[in-house]
């Protein structure tokens, strides 16, 4: 056994998971709030990386920067960039598509969400056309730590381990989303604008008369939502230095798998659920199966519908008829 | 019951009232013989209005300008094809419109349909079972994986029962694609025998007539079952469960089966488009049965006017005809344009590639119509009460109605 | 609601349309005929559908056959920027129902040929294809299968050699050039990147080598082959083939290999990735990040030297302002050889149909003289070698190969300019 291999393939699913978790989160801040699946969310990810392709392409970035006092400051403007649009964007699509139709019978919005979804796709389709396109990698995706993993042998058993490369692009994927989650959770858990989501979530009329602002407070989960997706997408560009105008919707889908596995407006059930799912495609392909990979999320995502619709971790839902 | 009685109605409060002025606002107004005798006889109804928009659509496009488009050979090709996404919108809205079910794999059916086909009838299989009783088979089949799907969906709100189709439409193109030994794969199965009738013989590839009058004839005879279904004690526990479905069950509706049976006859229809398909084309890929199949046909039902049949047709048929003829006449259309010139804007119209923009014009139109005119261009008058009587809600002051 | 229904969709249609669309005015005498073209010209496959088609241009614009005027009707085989073998097959129809097409050039893709194959053998007419390179169009059951009609009548043939000797030319690459014993395959599961991935296992077996993998990448939406290259990696592969085209992923594979450390490893496909050098966008060598050594190779199913090729490039340029793309000069070929039957029987289909699958008849083309054999496969077995060259950040043509007579050319030496 090869634990080397292990390792790697362990550290690539923390990666793509991180990448799934904060699009995950997104997904089911807005379920958690009102109950809808928000299709256009995937494509909010997709425009991020678009958005983070035209900001590196005109501030003229070519490749990999080396200065680190330049580095931090081109990623905090990234970030903040591409998060601050995406969020807007968020806002804006709640506040023409969805909002109108918040008394709507359930198919309503869900097909409005359809229909927003493609509207980006061919906004960014008719722009940039329906090939890959690079986009400048800031951090060399080269440049790394290598090491092994410890060896032993137990009675035959033999315990290898080839070398292990962990890109510092990983890493910084790694910490960087692990910080966001922190950061929502302390956000929902501690400030009165998190109450008043959390109080939104659970009971809307009640929060109404307790004072708390529908509109705004629904405004502002969209677009903590949407500026997660946003970041999501700068790491998308950082880690594969490519983006294409559909990877929103597989993107989303697994997301949105991931979310539901953890259990649907439960916050840290979908970063878990991001992480899980990522691992689930990253050892498909350790065994040979990458072209079933998709088949095995979806069935995945049916089969826990099906036996566990709260998720693995409970979720957390009004009571509603 | 002119609106302004109804309008006083309205406002008495009286719940009788209401529930009365309701009532009368959803049956069809009878006005004249004609109307009351169509209305009374669907079945004939149904057999006469496909007899003539069979019979008159390859002659209307004789007609300027559309006979500057292609022949009548090309039209009547693209009717035949059109009839496939008629069928497949009436089809999903039975799903959609009548059961309130959000179905978004819609495709999976279709594909399943196609391949019954192919295993009934190819080379590849070694059958080969004539066309018209495989039309029975491949709706069975997919009538039962219809069934099959349904069944653990059954417990799930209606959001989540969207994503399981969805993702069920998602597995179903990949398996197919990947199982080379049951389905030669990517290839794709291909030399499908074509339908054959005793004296006319074999239908062949150049002539797309006995393609056309075949696929009328199965709408046809489709919406004759389907209206018949839609009057039916089943057609209204339908509705009954799209509106509201705990009153509905405490009314003594099975849920369970009426929700399974939506399914099934959905996937029926389907199952029906996708053995007429594969056997015009002869042959059947799996990049056919993409998430766009299933989303161009929700586009449809959408816009046609959910819960409406003959609406749902029409709007199929004009959704197609605008996908693969409207757009590229406006390319053409616009090629003799000089650029516009709106304020600081230069936009240059032939650059513009109209066939680029077709799913951003879907996704535009769905969304209008949700916000605008959420019952679609053809309505139903029951399905635009409703939807009207809640905006009214919305607004004011009825106690009948619930959010 | 029925007559409703009928008078909103005229309206509607009425509304969408335009005015007739344009014929060809006929020089006085001058019979009209048609030359139909069906090739994706939209999307991610205008860099392939465009220059073929500008290929047959050139050639009706240089060739004149007198008696006729000679128009071109291109068909755009691509629907939301990927070839869609429904499309084609409508495309045909449409060009079978107008009298005036003799002869058609295209498809590009394989898959879209096994749809339309069927109704051009149903009506007679007759597909030059210049880039379809899948051999169970031409070979063996599966190809009678898709000529339910007539099957005995081939109604196709094609100028580009077929994937079978395709896959084993790269086979050779992976084994001769590159000295690989062991590969590892990946594919893009479609129906031309499986086939030549299929081939290329069955050549390199035979030659000695043993395949450590075989994997395959969904076609769209997916980006991240990190974890198969990592499973890849831990088997030792000293060859990754690529069966499959660019915008299924082959770019991000290779790009993903460098980035993974794997970069020493000798990389390989198919003409699914000549799409351009380094500096056309969303070629695979553009994705693929061409710096430093890439060491990477590619064929191309058609003839390298080709004869003449600097009077064809200087042409080509001269009319379209561009070098030619990989299957100009095949859109050319089949442009010539449908002139050529023309000229020799007129603008009828079964006689031009019967004229080029002859088997004896030979035809003088940009490519070389070629024939067609009795499946409609061309006679020029010919692969050519293409490995990316850092200086030009072009792929550099190095060698090419007949399979037929197994005789191995080289480019000459550039004179000093």
């Amino acid at each position: 056994m090869d634990v080397g291999i292990l390792t790697y393939q362990a550290l690539n699913g923390l990666t793509i998971g991180a990448m799934y978790a904060l699009i995950a989160l997104g997904y089911t801040m807005v379920y958690g709030i009102i109950e809808l699946i928000n299709f256009a969310h995937g494509d909010v990810f997709m425009v991020g990386t678009f958005v983070t392709l035209w900001l590196l392409t005109t501030l003229g970035v070519q490749g990999a920067i080396n200065n680190p006092a330049l580095l931090v400051i081109l990623l905090l403007v990234m970030f903040a960039f591409s998060m601050t649009i995406m969020g807007l964007v968020g806002v804006l699509i709640e506040r023409f598509a969805y909002r109108p139709l918040r008394r709507a019978p359930r198919l309503a919005p869900l097909i409005t969400a359809i229909g927003v979804s493609f509207i980006l796709q061919n906004v960014i389709q008719a722009t940039y056309g329906t090939a890959p396109l690079n986009t400048p990698q800031v951090i060399d995706p080269e440049a790394g730590v290598t090491f092994s993993m410890p060896t032993f042998n137990v009675g035959g058993f033999a315990v290898t381990s080839s070398n292990v490369f962990l890109p510092y692009v990983h890493v910084f994927i790694i910490v960087l989303a692990i910080a966001l989650i922190v950061a929502l959770q302390v956000f929902v858990q501690r400030t009165r604008l998190g109450r008043a989501m959390r109080s939104t979530a659970i009971d809307r009329d009640a929060a109404q008369l307790m004072g708390v602002d529908i509109n705004t407070t629904i405004a502002l989960t969209f677009f903590i939502g949407s500026a997660l997706a946003g970041a999501a997408g700068v790491a998308w560009c950082m880690n594969y230095g490519n983006t294409k105008f559909d990877i929103g919707f597989q993107a989303g889908l697994k997301s949105f798998t991931a979310a539901v596995l953890g259990g649907i407006g439960n916050t840290t059930g979908a970063a878990l659920g991001g992480f899980l799912i990522a691992f689930v495609e990253v050892f498909s392909s350790q065994l040979g199966y990458a072209r079933w990979s998709e088949a095995i999320v979806f069935s995945i995502l049916i089969l826990v519908l099906v036996f566990k619709p709260t998720g693995l971790l409970g979720q957390q839902l009004a009571e509603r008829a | 019951m002119s609106p302004l009685r109804s309008l006083l109605f309205w406002r008495s409060g009286s719940p009788t009232r209401l529930a009365l002025a309701r009532l009368r606002s959803q049956t069809r107004p009878v006005t004249t013989p004609t109307a009351r005798f169509l209305g009374a006889h669907q079945s004939l109804s149904v057999i006469v209005g496909m007899s003539i928009v069979t019979a008159i659509l390859p002659f209307i496009i004789l007609l300027p300008p559309f006979n500057g488009f292609g022949t009548q050979t090309d039209f009547v090709d693209g009717f035949a094809q059109a009839g496939v996404w008629v069928l497949l919108a009436v089809g999903l809205n039975v799903v959609v419109g009548l059961a309130g079910l959000l179905d978004l794999g819609y495709a999976a059916f279709f594909a399943i349909g196609a391949y019954t086909y192919a295993y009934g009838a190819s080379p590849f299989s070694h059958n080969h079972i004539p066309f018209w009783p495989m039309l029975l088979v491949g709706a069975a089949v997919a009538a039962i994986f219809g069934l099959l799907l349904g069944a653990p969906t059954l417990r799930l709100r209606g959001d989540y029962l969207a994503i399981v189709t969805l993702g069920f439409g998602e597995i179903v193109p990949v398996v197919f694609n990947n199982s080379d030994q049951y389905t030669n794969g990517t290839n794709g199965i291909t030399a499908l025998y074509q339908p054959s009738l005793p004296i006319y013989g074999n239908f062949g590839f150049g002539d797309p007539v006995p393609y056309y009058v075949t696929v009328a004839a199965i709408i046809a005879i489709a919406m004759i079952l389907l209206y018949r279904l839609q009057d039916s004690r089943l057609g209204r526990a339908w509705m009954a469960v799209r509106e509201d479905e705990l009153a509905a069950a405490s009314m003594g509706i099975n849920t369970v089966t009426t929700k399974l049976l939506a399914f099934a006859i959905g996937a029926s229809t389907s199952g029906l488009a996708g053995v007429y398909l594969s056997s015009k084309l002869s042959i059947v890929s799996p990049p056919q049965f993409s998430f766009t199949v299933s989303f161009t046909v929700l586009a449809m039902v959408v816009l046609g006017g959910m819960g409406n049949i003959w609406g749902v047709a029409a709007g199929a048929f004009v959704v197609y005809e605008i996908q693969s003829q409207g757009l590229k006449q406006l390319n053409q259309f616009v090629s003799g344009f000089p650029p516009l010139h709106l304020g600081p804007l230069n936009i240059d119209l032939t650059s513009i590639d109209f066939l680029n923009y077709q799913y951003l014009l879907y996704g535009l139109a769905l969304v209008g119509m949700m916000l605008l005119r959420p019952e679609g261009l053809f309505p139903s008058r029951r399905r635009r009460a409703e939807l009207h009587d809640i905006d009214d809600a919305a607004a004011g002051n009825q106690e009948l109605v619930e959010p | 609601m029925k007559p409703k229904a009928l008078a909103i969709f005229a309206l509607v249609a009425l509304v969408a349309s335009a005015c007739s669309s344009s014929s060809a005015t006929a020089t006085s005498g001058n019979k009209v005929v048609t030359l139909g073209v069906d090739l994706p010209l939209s999307g991610a496959e205008t860099p392939n559908g465009q220059p073929t088609l500008d290929g047959v241009q050139l050639a009706v614009d240089e060739i004149s056959v007198p008696g006729y005027t000679i128009k071109v009707e291109a068909k755009d085989d691509a629907l939301n920027g990927k070839h869609d073998p429904q499309t084609g097959a409508t495309n045909i129809g449409q060009l079978v129902s107008d009298a005036t097409v003799f002869g058609v050039v295209g498809p590009f893709n394989s898959n879209v040929a096994q749809a339309e194959i069927p109704v051009s053998n149903a009506a007679g007419l007759l597909q030059c294809s210049p880039a379809n390179t899948n051999p169970g169009l031409t070979k063996g059951a599966s190809a009678v299968a898709l000529r339910p009609t007539n099957p005995t009548k081939i109604a196709y043939v094609r100028v580009a050699t077929t994937d079978d000797i395709q896959g084993q030319a790269g086979a050779e690459i992976a084994y001769n050039v590159a000295g690989a014993k062991s590969a590892y395959v990946v594919d893009d599961t479609e129906t031309y990147g499986k086939g030549l991935a299929d081939q290329f296992v069955t050549s390199f077996t035979a030659l000695g080598g043993t395949i450590v993998g075989r994997d395959g990448v969904g076609p769209s939406g997916q980006s991240d082959y990190t974890a198969l290259l990592t499973a890849a990696k831990a088997k030792n592969p000293q060859f990754v083939y690529f069966g499959g085209v660019t915008a299924d992923g082959g770019g991000l594979l290779r790009k993903q290999m460098v980035q993974l450390g794997m970069g020493s490893i000798p990389f390989g496909g198919g003409d699914g990735i000549s799409d351009g050098s380094a500096a056309t966008a969303s070629s695979f060598l553009n994705i693929a990040g061409a710096q430093g050594d890439l060491n990477t190779y590619m064929t191309v199913a058609a003839i390298g030297l080709i004869p003449d090729a600097a009077k064809f490039a200087a042409d080509y340029s001269a009319k379209f302002g561009t070098q030619p793309g990989a299957y100009s000069a095949s859109g050319y070929a089949c442009a010539q050889i449908l002139l050529q039957a023309l000229k020799a029987v007129g603008p009828g289909r079964e006689a031009v149909r019967a004229y080029v699958t002859t088997t004896t008849n030979t035809f003088p083309t940009v490519l070389g003289t070629i024939s067609f054999d009795a499946n409609g496969d061309t006679s020029q077995h010919i692969i050519s070698f293409y490995k990316f060259d850092t200086a030009t950040q072009d792929w550099a043509f190095f060698e090419q190969k007949d399979f037929t007579s197994g005789q191995v050319s080289y480019p000459p030496t550039p004179a000093a300019s």
